[in-house]
């Protein structure tokens, strides 16, 4: 017994010694390490398999912007970037934003175009470990919507934005009979609805025949496209996007279905969707999107573009400019805020105001969503170019197409 | 749904010619699988990223043609070949040294290889997504039933039949397709009368991936070419096999159909849950026959 209880004390006094060596070495190593830090970014995205061509071009955004503010610098510091590929997967993502958090001590997450993953990261690291996460290309509603909290923005567009803007754009038509599709899955589903809201709600005498749901990047849409002609619609809204896009556009072009029925497509117009198919785009096809590199044809996103092909040898998509006015954003707050203090990153971010390629952007207060303009316009092919793109472009504003702060508390049940 | 709307004979009928045109592609494409199953008893998971190969190859030749007529033509020729090239050395250098191992170690085995194909994809093509016209004459639609028909299709209709016709030939006419069934049935036996075996199974394979290959290159111009091509491919491929009967060239004939005519038909009956008719066809024949609808060879 007493042997044991000199082995105790013998340890513990080892303990005690072990410790305050420790304590010391801390002491020494970590205020100057806190000095010299910089600003740590950690991204999560898709970077292989079908939508890595989205987080390629987002991060390819991303480091341009930051390339332009580490010139001056930030707070006397540098933003430093780390990425990790999720590969499309829900359980990845989380793993990853974990590590970063945990391992890297990232002081701000970014991603991702995968919204079930940006959901997930928002509700498990960002609000848990009150880290705050900027999403900027994932499109559900609900992130910012129901299930928005201090921690979450969105640099990006979303569902209810694209969904409002495309009721909005048809209510003003004469259709009455419609028919509605897409890719089985929430992007389909959720621009669906916000669609036909929108659009029942400003012209009430609207009627929808039939629905078909096909499953995302399903290669042959050329059935689903020839049963809805026989049901005769007045007009169709498709809903769908990444993969099934394309193929979505070759199906309307091979049966010649934008020269019958009238068709609203969220991204039909975007130069992403269209170069590839060339010339053997479709035609007459209306489209929204939420940025354009040849609109709005002004000098800030004449700049941008320019600054964009001398990088990376190609115009930016819209994953690029949502990367650009992210890097602006964060740059911005932390300047604001005048420390890298996530609490004070967060309340900086609030109500932010940024110039952007497409003019002043802001950051509302109430749900942490960007506030974007969307444009209408109706493919056809380019004069003197090869390929097809958005023209007599109509811009819905911000307030045109948002849902409004009250619809947001009531979505969160407040 | 608010209002109804009637289903036409026109729209059973265009229906019925576009699940056709579908069933051509898989048919192409499984046939080739197939005939891997039924020679060599290799489940080849990384057939769909052959097929894969094949649509971005037929990008490349046809682009580097001016993306033309001339340009489509050709890349129908050459993609297949191309494809047929990497099948050659894949399996002379990996999978003549596995054909004795049991089938789960050869699953694992092209699951990895398909990884590493759509990772070797990514890095040559990118991960853009492209995308090739169908040669002009075959541009725009006709009507047929009164409803607008894709020319293509009716392309497809074409060939689907001749590639069934020129296999048919092949697997019973000549001397190495006979072999080629004999080594199905019995491998051990046509290695004993003195046939060179590791041959036999070279030329089976490389043509049952010359033929994903070639719906790789069919199937182009009507779909964006892009990585993950290869998943939704197999899943299909693995199916209609299964249930045509394993290894028989003629059940991915019939699978084929079912699978194509299922879907088509449903999107014009429940187009809300049109997704399903094809995979409930296939519980239902599986369990009617589980072995397949005709005679499996394993």
């Amino acid at each position: 017994m007493i042997k044991r209880e000199k082995m105790t004390r013998k340890f513990s006094i080892l303990g005690l010694v072990l410790l305050g060596c420790l304590l010391t070495v801390s002491l020494i190593l970590l205020p100057g390490s806190a000095q010299a830090r910089n600003i740590k970014v950690g991204v999560i995205d898709c970077y292989s398999g079908p939508a890595a061509v989205y987080g390629i071009d987002a991060l390819n955004g991303f480091k341009l912007a930051l390339s332009e503010i580490n010139k001056k610098g930030v707070l006397g510091k540098k933003i430093e970037w780390t990425k990790r590929d999720t590969k499309f997967k829900v359980d990845l993502a989380l793993n990853m934003a974990k590590e970063l958090v945990m391992r890297e001590d990232v002081d701000v997450i970014v991603g991702t175009i995968n919204s079930g993953a940006a959901m997930a990261v928002s509700e498990a690291i960002a609000k848990k470990e009150k880290v705050p996460f900027i999403t900027w290309i994932s499109k559900s509603e609900r992130i910012t919507g129901e299930k928005g909290h201090r921690y979450v923005f969105s640099a990006g567009e979303n569902t209810a934005m694209a969904g409002k803007a495309g009721g909005v754009a048809l209510s003003k038509k004469p259709y009455v009979k419609y028919w509605i599709a897409g890719d089985d899955y929430e992007y389909g589903h959720a621009i669906a609805n916000a669609a036909w809201r929108n659009l029942k709600a400003k012209k009430p005498d609207v009627k929808l025949i039939g629905e078909s749901w096909w499953k995302p990047g399903e290669p042959d849409l050329t059935p689903y496209i020839t049963a809805i002609l026989a049901a005769k619609p007045d007009a169709v809204i498709f809903c769908t996007g990444g993969r099934s896009m394309t193929n979505i556009m070759k199906a309307v072009k091979a049966t010649g279905m934008a020269k019958k029925i009238p068709i609203w497509i969220h991204t039909a117009t975007d130069h992403a969707v269209l170069k590839p198919l060339g010339a053997g785009a479709p035609e007459g096809v209306m489209g929204t999107m939420d940025y354009h590199f040849y609109y709005p044809d002004i000098k800030a996103n004449r700049d941008f573009v320019k600054k964009f092909r001398a990088a990376y040898g190609q115009a930016p998509g819209f994953p690029a400019f949502h990367g650009y006015i992210t890097a602006y954003f964060i740059a911005e707050a932390y300047k604001k805020a005048g420390s890298v203090d996530k609490e004070k990153f967060v309340d900086a971010l609030e109500g932010m105001k940024i110039a952007s390629p497409v003019g002043e952007i802001e950051m509302r207060v109430c749900d942490h969503q960007v506030v974007l303009p969307m444009y209408l316009g109706v493919t056809k092919k380019a004069v003197g170019k090869n390929f097809v793109m958005s023209t007599d472009i109509v811009t819905l504003t911000g307030d045109q197409v948002m849902p409004t702060c009250d619809e947001i508390k009531k979505a969160r049940g407040k | 749904m608010e209002s109804g709307y009637t289903i036409t004979f026109a729209a059973l009928g265009s229906q019925f010619l576009v699940g056709l045109s579908r069933a051509m592609i898989l048919f192409i494409v499984s046939s080739g699988m197939s005939l891997v199953l039924g020679v060599l008893r290799v489940p080849n998971v990384a057939h769909g990223s052959l097929y894969m190969i094949g649509a971005f190859a037929a990008f490349s030749i046809s682009s580097l043609f001016g993306g033309g007529s001339t340009g489509f033509w050709l890349a129908l020729v050459f993609a297949p070949l191309v494809v047929a090239l990497i099948s050659f050395v894949a399996e002379r250098s990996l999978f003549r040294h596995l054909y004795e191992r049991e089938h789960l170690m050869l699953l694992l085995f092209t699951f990895a290889l398909m990884l590493i194909l759509g990772d070797l994809v990514k890095m040559f093509w990118g991960a853009d997504y492209r995308s090739i016209m169908a040669p002009e004459m075959f541009q725009g639609a006709v009507p047929i039933f009164g409803s607008p028909f894709p020319k293509y299709n009716l392309f497809l209709l074409g060939v689907g039949p001749l590639v069934a016709v020129l296999l048919w030939l092949f697997i019973t006419k000549t001397k190495i397709g006979k072999i080629s069934r004999a080594a199905a049935v019995d491998m051990e036996m046509v290695g004993a009368i003195g046939i060179n075996v590791s041959w036999v199974f070279a030329f089976a394979f490389v043509l049952g991936c010359l033929l994903a290959g070639l719906g790789g290159a069919l199937v182009s111009p009507t779909v964006s070419i892009t990585l993950g091509m290869d998943h939704d491919i197999i899943m299909e491929a693995f199916l209609i096999v299964a249930i045509g009967g394993l290894g028989n060239m003629w059940g991915a004939l019939v699978g084929s159909l079912i699978f194509g005519l299922t879907q088509s038909f449903g999107v014009l009956f429940w187009p809300q849950f049109a997704i399903v008719f094809p995979y409930a066809a296939v519980v239902i024949v599986l369990t009617w026959r589980p072995k397949g609808i005709l005679k499996s060879v394993w």
